[in-house]
């Protein structure tokens, strides 16, 4: 009995010594608000969370597929560290006081384009005037976009018949009810090929650079933590450059993210990796930030320039692999 | 005398309540410390309210959500009434109808609503239709509860008196479900809507309190969105109002 009782005492010392220095680090639980459903163009964060990356660098991730204004009214409120904001939202939160700064451009191009039939015969803006154009409403990024478009290429809003149509551009460009809609050029575009469509695409980030989606974060929690940021964006980071590398394997991982995904929305994730593709990854350019305040405030969305528009986005917090 | 008295004093309740209501929103706001676009004070609210009535803004967007709502709510109510009067009448059309009757209120509306548009080809209607489908039901569970309440002795006194059907409707089932469908009206009034703002957001077009809503949102202009929540309150509150002023015109209670 007393042998017993030995053993068992040696056998829990050393389950301690074994143990603790091998624990697990406790990860931070962070949900992600994602600003759209679940999605094969989210592939870079599935394939950082399934390869660790994520794990690695200290983060537990759920996403959450909510608003994209809900997402920054979030992270604005400190309520959340992160979130996918695009460029404009971010400056017409901070004209509100919401302290919001973006800290990593993973859409390097702005996705919105414009499509129509081959037949409409429309290759270019210039060829828009006279034309019936479907836009899902006069708000959000088509809308911002659209008034983009207009501006670098010298066109105005009365030579262009503008219909709203809600998000039903594909039904409405299929039986004729416009002549061509604006789109995210990674999602309705693949629609319209695989329903049999011939179409022509005019990609707006060709003719004006406006700043798309990327990360976003609090003023204060990026002053507070700026390691925890560090290691947020490294973990994407490496996520992106995996998808950019092998497009084929971010697809399989997708397939545990997307229920129901089968093959035939790939076109989506193959349509979205130039979006991405950049010298640097996640670098974003103050130029573009110039150009989107500018639409922004000849649409009326801003009533006055941002008092330092350099505040709103930062490139510090980049990966160097 | 007493009568006036009586006004008087429920007036005075209804404003001592909107006082405090307001007092104890500001004091959250300055409790709380929020900043305006998490939670703006009554004072930012007001002055959103009379900026946009001052531009036209509001006026302009909340007359085309109430030419939504009131369609919707007339349709609602027309097609509900007959409706209801026919599953009493029929108990055929009752076990025929009422699954599938039922079974629509599983359907979410925001659903169906961006097909709407496609299939009926008008963004305006169709947003109509989603305030008819809305206050639907419950118009159509108080015409049948009201129906039903006529106590069946009265039928019998009907019948004695030989009465057409006409006048038994006329002169004793309708003024006998009354009440109980001017209940469902008010419900009705108020969903109309809740269900032209559901078809604003889902078929967005820049018109409506509903875009205006889209937009303020989009700009992160909290005081807005709170200024157009408490146009919508307003629009509901006339709205059951005036079947209230209805009921109570119509409504003898002894």
């Amino acid at each position: 009995m007393k042998r017993l009782t030995w053993l068992f005492l040696l056998a829990l010392f050393t389950a301690a010594c074994s143990s603790s220095p091998t624990a697990a680090p406790e990860l931070t639980k962070i949900n992600l608000p994602m600003g759209y459903i679940a999605d094969p163009q989210y592939a870079p964060f599935y394939v950082a969370v399934e390869k660790g990356y994520f794990a690695e660098a200290g983060f537990e991730i759920t996403f959450d597929y909510s608003f994209e204004t809900d997402g920054a009214a979030l992270v604005g409120a400190g309520e959340l560290p992160f979130a996918l904001v695009s460029g404009d939202v971010v400056l017409a939160a901070r004209a509100q006081g919401v302290p919001l700064v973006y800290v990593m451009e993973w859409f390097q191009k702005y996705p919105i384009g414009v499509v129509s039939k081959k037949a409409a015969d429309i290759t270019e803006p210039a060829d828009l005037v006279g034309r019936v154009v479907g836009i899902p409403g006069l708000f959000g990024a088509t809308y911002v976009a659209y008034e983009g478009l207009l501006n670098a290429n010298g066109l105005t809003a009365d030579q262009i018949t503008l219909d709203e149509v809600g998000f039903n551009q594909v039904e409405v460009l299929r039986t004729n009810q416009v002549e061509a809609v604006l789109v995210y050029v990674n999602n309705e575009p693949v629609q319209l090929r695989t329903l049999g469509e011939e179409i022509n695409l005019i990609n707006v980030s060709d003719y004006v650079d406006m700043v798309a989606s990327g990360i976003v974060t609090n003023e204060q929690y990026a002053a507070e933590n700026p390691a925890q940021v560090r290691a947020f964006i490294r973990a994407f980071s490496r996520g992106l450059a995996d998808t950019l590398a092998n497009p084929a394997e971010a697809y399989d991982i997708t397939k545990k993210y997307v229920e129901g995904l089968g093959d035939e929305r790939r076109a989506v994730l193959d349509a979205s990796l130039p979006l991405w593709q950049a010298p640097q990854l996640g670098q974003t350019d103050p130029a573009s930030w110039a150009k989107t305040q500018e639409i922004l405030l000849s649409m009326g969305l801003l009533d006055a320039p941002l008092a330092d528009l350099t505040a709103a986005y930062s490139n510090d917090f980049l990966y160097q692999p | 005398m007493m009568f006036a008295i009586r006004a008087l004093n429920h007036r005075l309740t209804t404003a001592a309540s909107a006082v405090v209501f307001v007092l104890l929103w500001q004091g959250l706001v300055w409790v709380g410390g929020y900043d305006r676009f998490i939670l703006p004070g009554p004072l930012d609210v007001v002055r959103q309210l009379w900026a946009l009535s001052a531009d036209g803004r509001l006026p302009t967007h909340a007359l085309y959500t109430l030419s939504e709502v009131i369609p919707g709510l007339f349709l609602g109510c027309a097609i509900a009434t007959p409706l209801g009067y026919l599953l009493v009448k029929s108990p055929t059309a009752e076990r025929l109808l009422s699954p599938y009757l039922i079974a629509s209120q599983a359907i979410p509306v925001i659903a169906i609503a961006p097909l709407l548009t496609i299939w009926i080809h008008s963004t305006y209607w169709s947003r109509v239709l989603v305030a008819v489908i809305v206050v639907f039901f419950p118009i159509l569970i108080n015409v049948v509860a009201g129906l039903r309440s006529v106590p069946s002795e009265l039928y019998d006194l009907m019948q004695v008196l030989r009465a057409t059907r006409w006048q038994i409707f006329w002169q004793l089932e309708l003024p006998a479900a009354l009440p109980i469908l001017l209940a469902g009206l008010k419900t009705g009034a108020t969903l109309s809507v809740i269900g032209a703002l559901v078809g604003e957001f889902v078929q967005p077009r820049s018109q409506g309190l509903g875009y205006l809503l889209l937009t303020a949102r989009y700009q992160f202009k909290t005081d807005v969105v709170f200024a157009i929540m408490l146009t919508l309150a307003a629009m509901a509150l006339v709205l059951y109002g005036l079947v209230g002023w209805v009921e109570r015109k119509l409504v003898w209670r002894g």
